[in-house]
């Protein structure tokens, strides 16, 4: 029996706690989850994560926040690289710029996705990073250091903290 | 005083409802059509029945069968049965809706459609849905939850993106095509260089299908869309995909940016100084000209994808190789992009003119492009594609190496077994 995939996030939008993993500039999504591993079957998906990345391996069993470079996510269209590296724990993205496709599944999905100057270089691989999006802040908690994320769009941010695009469309009465 | 619009402004705000956020960039979007295909919208199918189930206007959705068309393995087939179940079910052919089965690419099919209007608005669940802007349309692509809230509710949420523009100036010399006026922009600026902008591209030079690559690989360059500022070229070939190919109701003048509209950047591109270009491992943008690469040794070369198998690719390697003969250890694979290309290809007798020279040719599909079906490259096998992305392992085998190019590059590179200058050989 297949399992499905995540739907939208269910819990109400909070800080998340994870071990940092980190990425440079233009990482692909078909570098984060190739297209042989597309699949409707969530433990397919899952095992796709970072298929070519060594070191990088994960369970989903552990937290993870994930922070990158310029254009994290560039490519494809491929929701299933999202789903993903939700399957892989991973709570929230932090990332110089990202893809806008990518940016926009993230969101869609009310995964917290932010933009920040500092993304590449707020943690070491492994430390513990908190993202709080409702503050608006990302902390290397073995540091303590703190940098300001920068803020959503307001039409973003209502999508975020509805759960995603489809609880978003549901509050506003639009799926009739 | 009036604002004065790019093209791209102008035609979202064709399309925007009213409806907007406190604050917000972003509006309310009323999509003329909307693209998807097998495995983006099979993704979403079970989501669909949850969210209600009711398609919002069937009559706008134009689905194509072509990634795994037909599948080569049983989660493929059981992926597309999934996609067909739906269209079945949700009665939406009977509705109006297209379903175009196994007819070749979604992008290029599409295009061939009086359905793919200039004028209009085109979102679409993947990421080269780009390709209509040549159309003088504008069209960007997501990912299948916001196609999912376009199905049920007939909009989505777009804000109007800075615009850069590309004029490309002179004629194009008979060993350039518009592959690598593509590669050259994106060895000039970049995988971010138009991150979530949009490209509004002009030049009388350059042929449509050469237009139809440009704004295809608009988003390699990280663009949200890639507009082509219509012309006569472009009217004539919408014409010539019959019945309202053109719309009555659609002028010319109504398709161009206004005088005096704010571009962020202008790139140049001067058509008789391009050498050739080719991409090497593993990024698009990582481009050369011709010169600096040629002789490395090639196992494979694929004519084929959304972005590389049309008339023009097959007609230039039918053209360089008729008559001669591919090396017997080199294999190219030829897979045309749309079912009326590979007739039309047939009816020119290109079809026969690369078999006898050693080609294989499939069924009009993606293929080998995503790694999904025939085509692909084995560890240390080094390729010549035409499509628009080699990125690591996208073909094959994370340690095969791809190159992209024109069908030139790839004809020439097919007869000799190694990269080779087209101007060499033609
Ligand atoms: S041909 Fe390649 S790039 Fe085009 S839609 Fe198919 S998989 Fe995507």
């Amino acid at each position: 029996m297949s399992r499905l995939l995540p739907g939208p996030r269910t819990e109400p939008l909070a800080a998340v706690d994870g071990a940092a993993m980190v990425f440079g500039d233009d990482v692909n999504t078909d570098l984060l989850h190739p297209s042989y591993f597309f699949s409707l079957d969530a433990d397919t998906v899952r095992q796709g994560f970072l298929g070519q990345v060594a070191g990088k391996a994960t369970d989903g069993t552990r937290s993870r926040v994930l922070l990158a470079g310029d254009n994290f996510g560039c490519g494809s269209s491929r929701e299933t690289t999202m789903q993903s590296l939700r399957l892989a724990g991973v709570q929230a993205l932090v990332a110089t710029s990202f893809g806008r496709i990518f940016f926009r599944n993230a969101l869609c999905l009310g995964l917290p996705a932010f933009s920040c100057p500092d993304a590449a270089t707020l943690a070491e691989e492994g430390q513990p990073v908190r993202v709080d999006p409702l503050a608006g802040t990302a902390t290397n908690l073995a540091t303590g250091r703190t940098v300001a994320l920068t803020p959503l769009d307001p039409f973003w941010r209502q999508v975020l903290e509805a759960g995603g695009m489809m609880p978003w469309l549901e509050q506003r009465g639009s799926l009739t | 005083m009036t604002l004065s619009r790019t093209l791209t402004h102008k035609l979202l705000d064709a399309a925007a409802t009213g409806e907007t956020v406190a604050g917000s960039a972003w509006r309310e979007i009323h999509p003329d059509l909307v693209l998807g295909h097998d495995a983006t919208i099979a993704l979403i199918v079970d989501r669909i029945a949850r969210a209600g189930g009711r398609i919002a206007e069937p009559e706008r959705l134009f689905l194509v069968a072509d990634h795994f068309a037909p599948p080569s393995t049983v989660d493929r087939a059981n992926i597309l049965r999934r996609f067909l179940d739906f269209v079945e079910q949700s009665g939406i052919v009977e509705a109006g809706g297209r379903l175009e089965m196994m007819q070749g690419i979604c992008h290029q099919v599409l295009v061939e459609s009086p359905r793919c209007r200039p004028g209009s608005v085109i979102v679409g669940a993947d990421s080269h849905t780009t390709m209509a802007g040549a159309v003088g349309a504008f069209a960007t692509g997501m990912g299948s939850t916001d196609i999912l809230a376009v199905l049920r509710t007939g909009r989505t949420w777009l804000s109007v993106p800075d615009s850069i523009r590309v004029d490309i100036a002179g004629d194009m010399p008979a060993w350039l095509r518009g592959k690598d006026v593509a590669l050259h922009l994106l060895g000039r600026m970049g995988e971010a260089g138009a991150r979530g902008a949009a490209l509004e591209l002009s030049g009388a030079g350059v042929p449509m299908d050469g237009r139809l690559t440009l704004c295809n690989m608009a988003v390699e360059l990280g663009a949200k869309n890639g507009v082509w500022v219509s012309d006569a070229v472009t009217r004539d070939w919408c014409r010539a995909r019959g019945e309202g190919g053109w719309p009555d109701d659609v002028a010319l003048e109504d398709l161009q940016p206004d005088a005096g509209a704010a571009y962020v950047a202008t790139e140049r591109v001067d058509l008789s100084t391009l050498a050739p270009q080719v991409a090497a491992p593993w990024s698009p943008a990582n481009v050369h000209d011709i010169t600096a690469v040629a002789g490395e040794r090639v196992h494979q070369v694929f004519i084929g994808s959304c972005a590389g198998g049309r008339l023009e690719e097959l007609g230039d390697a039918a053209g360089l190789l008729r008559g001669r003969r591919i090396p017997p250890l080199m294999k190219l694979v030829v897979t045309p992009s749309s079912t009326a290309v590979y007739k039309e290809a047939l009816r020119r007798g290109w079809i026969e003119d690369l078999i006898d020279a050693g080609a294989v040719v499939t069924n009009a599909s993606c293929g080998a492009c995503g790694g999904i079906d025939k085509g692909l490259v084995a560890a240390g096998e080094v390729c010549l594609s035409t499509s628009n992305r080699n990125f690591r392992g996208r073909m094959g085998d994370p340690d095969a190496r791809v190159f992209l190019g024109s069908g030139l590059v790839a004809a020439a590179t097919a007869l000799t077994g190694r990269l080779t200058d087209p101007r060499e050989v033609l």
